[in-house]
Order: structure tokens, then C-alpha cells, then sequence
């Protein structure tokens, strides 16, 4: 863990608001870039983002130090990620594939000509017809790269609940991505 | 191609997309302000919850030592109250 970070956890647990202050500034970037995979509206992003930072403030004292920082303020921003998607499968609303143009557009396009943020508004898209643990853990393994390891470190749980959700997960996404004819829409990719 | 292995290029794709930038530090300052100021109102409260929860507490244990030495507790409730000079 760097000296700076240390220094800062220490003096914030003290009441240093400017020590906070800076560890925000040096963090957010990171920690926004995981959020975004958890919601794509920038201003819901934007609180959650304030939220992980609230919650990690009044949790320093948990803080021990023996892991960077970041491995820290991940854990917790993917279990506020986590929990936001669970309040909001409270409320019935599923969010639809992009129309047709979107569609038509990507399938014209060569694969380097394709816009990442429209391949992610697929991808999100159907993401998020999935019940939330399976689409946590598939969001953590393609946008985060994350190992059935790290997955289960990040939310408490074992490692084998994580392998069982993930090849459930895999399976399911399949299953929509085929029903929605997707590959055939998406002929870029193939 | 496979579905998943398709699935996997959108999702190495979809990496390369830019994350909006936000400067969270002022709000996050601002947030956790009120949260402790929010805290210490509720001390008093939970204060007055943690003596009152004490009190019945005791008043309930002397209620039972005095229910335990009546000879008949039903008798001893309607019976009359006997008679005692004040004053």
C-alpha cells in the first residue's frame, strides 16, 4: 500500500476532511468506471459513486491496511452496485434490447468502426434481463475481468456458489442472446 | 461463432467505452457531514431508550420478587385494601 494512501486513512479516521478529500480525488476515477457498469445513467452513477465513498468514510477504522486501498473501495462499490440492483428488481421494468437502427448500424460497421459505448448498451441491455447475482457475477467476469476467486472476495461469497452462479449465468444469457436472434443481428461480430 | 465467445468480443468492445468523469469530493464532504450531525441526534435518543429499557427492566424483577412471597397473588388482588391510618 503507498504511504500517501496510509497517511490519508489515518489522518481521515482522525477527522482530516481534506485528507478524505484527496483519497476521493484519487480514487474516483476507478471507482466510477466499475459503477458505470451497474447503471449508465450518469446521474444514478454519479450518487452511487457518492454513496461508496460515504459508506467507505464511516468504515475506515475496518480498514487495516493489508490490502491497497483500491482492492478496499472496489469491494465496497460492487456490493453498492450489488444492492442497487437489487432495490430496483423490486420495481417491474425490463429494459428493452436498442431498436432496430442501433442494430442496423452496428451490423454495418467493421469490427473497429463499432462505438464502444453502443456495444456496452447491448451488452447492458442484456445484462440486465438476468436476476442480479447472475448478473453480477457476468458483469465482474466481462467488463472487470475478475476471477471466480476475486468475484467471491468482493461479495463474501464462496468460491464455489460463484462457480455454479457463473456457468447458470453463462447459460441463461445464452439462452436470451439465441432467443433474440442477437448474433444474427449483430453480424459485425461474427 | 459461439454465443458466449460473441459475447465476450461485445464485452472486450464494450470495455473501451468512456466512464464519465465526476468530481464527487465536494458532495461526499458534503454528505458526510450531515450523516454525523444526523448521528448525534439520535444519541440522545437511543440514550433515553437505553435508560428507560433499564428502568422497566428493574421495576419488572422487584414486580416479581413481590408476585413470589404472596400466599395467594389472585386473593391478594381482590381482596380489600386494608385500612391505615395516614395521619
Amino acid at each position: 500500500m503507498e504511504n500517501t494512501d496510509w497517511s490519508d486513512v489515518v489522518a481521515s479516521r482522525n477527522g482530516d476532511e481534506d485528507a478524505y478529500a484527496r483519497l476521493v480525488r484519487r480514487y474516483e476515477k476507478p471507482i466510477t468506471s466499475l459503477l458505470w457498469r451497474f447503471t449508465r445513467d450518469p446521474v444514478q452513477c454519479e450518487e452511487l459513486v457518492q454513496q461508496v465513498f460515504v459508506d467507505a468514510y464511516f468504515s475506515l477504522k475496518t480498514y487495516r491496511g493489508d490490502a491497497p486501498l483500491l482492492h478496499w473501495l472496489r469491494k465496497i462499490a460492487t456490493r453498492t452496485g450489488y444492492h442497487f440492483w437489487r432495490d430496483k428488481a423490486r420495481e417491474p421494468a425490463e429494459t428493452p434490447l436498442p431498436d432496430s437502427d442501433l442494430l442496423e448500424q452496428i451490423e454495418a460497421a467493421q469490427d473497429d468502426e463499432i462505438d464502444p459505448a453502443e456495444a456496452a448498451t447491448v451488452l447492458h441491455a442484456l445484462l440486465a434481463r438476468l436476476p442480479a447475482d447472475d448478473r453480477l457475477v457476468l458483469t465482474l467476469m466481462y467488463f472487470e475481468e475478475c476471477g471466480t476467486q476475486e468475484v467471491a472476495e468482493r461479495m463474501g461469497w464462496s468460491r464455489a456458489k460463484v462457480k455454479t452462479q457463473a456457468l447458470r449465468a453463462r447459460r441463461k444469457i445464452k439462452e436470451i442472446a439465441e432467443r433474440e436472434h442477437l448474433l444474427e443481428r449483430l453480424g459485425w461480430i461474427l | 461463432m459461439d454465443t458466449l465467445e460473441a459475447l465476450a468480443r461485445l464485452a472486450r468492445k464494450a470495455c473501451e467505452e468512456p466512464v464519465p468523469v465526476f468530481d464527487v469530493a465536494d458532495g461526499v464532504r458534503l454528505r458526510i457531514r450531515s450523516e454525523k450531525s444526523a448521528s448525534f441526534t439520535w444519541i440522545p435518543l437511543g440514550l433515553f431508550g437505553g435508560v428507560s429499557a433499564v428502568a422497566a427492566s428493574i421495576t419488572l424483577f422487584l414486580a416479581i420478587e413481590f408476585w413470589k412471597y404472596m400466599s395467594s397473588p389472585v386473593m391478594e388482588l381482590v381482596a380489600p385494601l386494608p385500612e391505615m391510618r395516614l395521619w
